[in-house]
């Protein structure tokens, strides 16, 4: 009986781990920036919800993601609620991709991710510079789209290990 | 046709407005609830001020406690790069150590002056205490350059409270929390500041480019050309944002081959930041002062505290003077035993040129002994060499050092 309660609370634990890794992300701003390379940044939180709303949403709660977007604005200091909107439509866009998808290619995907990447970024940008009246450069914005694009593939890669576990 | 439609109008529906299992709320809700946040996070409703502020303290301390296993990595990087160059830098260090220490006697005394005439100019006298503040998150983003700091409300710290890293300033105020603020760096696109760059004395306003330098905007056409890498940039004071001549940084001429740039490399390391210092500034006003003095004293006290200023001002000479004096002790001694070593080397030099004279004469004696030998039996005077010389006469040696005699 209690190695079954035991199984079972790791179990959960194992099916919250990706909400658990997207609000450590979001509270620590995972990027490497720290490397000081000039330009290079990516955005994880959009690789995390993009996949796991695609391919685990069951176990992704949207009002949790929601959430994290309001935690990251308050720790990058933008405008309370971008991040939100940005991170909800992610989830709208893998909706709609999941309902329209009969055979799913990782290609695919990866390329359906490119255009959500670069049409939120551009949602972000129009918003902050013509709302908020900020200050911002275009190139950090496109160097971030491509580099979270090109590590898409490679998170992906990692995270269906943790899919094959789940599902096992 | 129709019923492609009608399929993307399913997809989107479902996309919107469908509860997938253990969804609590529907995306479109969740839209909605996003936009009106942002609305609602740009009213100063005082409701919303310290619900925003509650989120920001609670938000800042997990963030901090996230962010210690990466800052551990961070720092271990930081310090490993550190050592490499640790000598090189020690070796700098003390060459600027140097410099600094002669050059601060007469910025003290620059200071003193100072002080003196924005007392006498302005109607207030600002009393400043720098408080020591903690960067709890600085996650150098390549979009804003800010970073929270351990000190808020609580602190006295204000919206425009100026941060400082040493005495050079890094950035200022944004948003303030009960124990925790939000500090814009200089670096940030969104900064301005209204500088002075000495010795031109030319009035500009610098602004962030998200790297570890500003540029110079705003500033009157044909002057730049007055500029050098050795030009001072420091605050003017101008728009009261920030305080007047707080260091900021030197000119930095980025020349390509159709333009001059000129930009601004700060003297302070943005990403090598963990502790800064707050200026918490109170203002005391020196008309409500002196009236509050007026009430207790008598009518003499315009020259009391004229009196008061002269005082001062002789302290100020009389504390000058003593470092002057100090410092001529210093170079009395110095040229003392440099004059010391002056004499060491002239006898040196001299007991060198003895010896070296010494020298001269014994190779010209090793040569003649040489010849002597060599050439003895022409100079000497015998039966059969009548014509020749006496050995020891001057005529005998001028034979030798000739190689004979010259008619032979």
């Amino acid at each position: 009986m209690t190695s079954l309660k035991t199984r079972g609370f790791y179990y959960k634990l194992y099916s919250l781990l990706p909400i658990i890794i997207l609000f450590i992300s979001v509270l620590n701003e995972f990027d490497f920036n720290y490397l000081n390379l000039d330009y290079f940044s990516f955005n994880f939180p959009f690789i995390l919800i993009f996949f796991f709303t695609l391919k685990e949403f069951k176990n992704f709660d949207y009002l949790l993601v929601f959430f994290a977007g309001l935690i990251n604005d308050t720790v990058v200091g933008l405008p309370l609620g971008i991040s939100s909107l940005s991170y909800v439509l992610i989830c709208i866009a893998t909706s709609y991709f999941r309902n329209i998808t009969i055979r799913p290619s990782p290609i695919k995907d990866w390329f359906y991710f490119l255009f959500i990447l670069s049409l939120l970024n551009s949602i972000n940008y129009s918003i902050l510079t013509l709302f908020f009246s900020y200050n911002l450069i275009l190139m950090n914005y496109l160097v971030n789209t491509f580099f979270t694009f090109a590590f898409y593939i490679v998170f992906a890669s990692l995270f269906k290990f943790y899919l094959k576990g789940i599902n096992d | 046709m129709a019923t492609s439609r009608d399929d993307f109008i399913i997809a989107i529906r479902s996309a919107f407005l469908k509860k997938s299992t253990q969804q609590k709320f529907s995306l479109l809700t969740l839209v909605f609830l996003s936009i009106f946040v942002i609305i609602l996070s740009n009213l100063d409703f005082k409701v919303i001020r310290y619900l925003k502020i509650g989120i920001n303290e609670l938000v800042y301390r997990s963030s901090f406690v996230v962010s210690i296993p990466e800052n551990f990595l961070k720092n271990t990087f930081i310090e490993v790069t550190d050592y490499s160059t640790f000598f090189k830098d020690y070796k700098k260090n003390r060459k600027e150590l140097s410099e600094l220490k002669s050059k601060n006697i007469s910025s003290e005394i620059t200071q003193y002056e100072n002080k003196e005439l924005k007392e006498l100019i302005n109607d207030y006298v600002s009393s400043s205490d720098k408080v020591l503040a903690k960067i709890i998150v600085d996650h150098d983003s390549p979009f804003l350059k800010s970073i929270i700091i351990n000190k808020g409300s609580k602190d006295n710290i204000k919206i425009g409270t100026n941060i400082y890293d040493q005495s050079y300033l890094v950035g200022r105020v944004i948003e303030v929390n009960y124990k925790t603020s939000r500090v814009l760096l200089l670096s940030d696109l969104n900064s301005n500041v209204p500088v002075t760059i000495a010795p031109q004395n030319v009035q500009a306003i610098i602004t962030g480019s998200s790297d570890n330098f500003a540029q110079i905007k705003y500033i009157k056409a044909g002057i730049t050309d007055e500029l050098t890498e050795k030009s001072i940039v420091y605050t003017s004071g101008t728009g009261a944002i920030f305080k007047s001549g707080i260091p900021i940084g030197k000119i930095r001429i980025n020349e390509s081959d159709k333009s001059k740039k000129f930009e601004v490399e700060f003297y302070s390391d943005f990403s090598q930041l963990k502790y800064v210092f707050a200026e918490i500034i109170t203002k005391a006003e020196l008309i409500k002062g002196n009236q509050e003095e007026d009430n207790s004293a008598d009518k003499t006290k315009p020259i009391d505290a004229k009196l008061q200023i002269l005082e001062d001002e002789l302290e100020i000479i009389e504390q000058s003077n003593l470092k002057f004096k100090e410092e001529n002790e210093n170079l009395k001694s110095e040229i003392i035993s440099l004059n010391n070593e002056i004499i060491r080397y002239q006898t040196e030099i001299s007991q060198k040129q003895e010896k070296i004279k010494q020298f001269d004469i014994d190779k010209s004696e090793l040569e003649f002994l040489r010849l002597n030998l060599e050439y003895s039996h022409k100079c000497r005077k015998s039966f059969f060499n009548v014509k020749g010389f006496s050995v020891g006469t001057e005529g005998y040696k001028k034979c030798i050092l000739n190689k004979g005699r010259i008619n032979d």
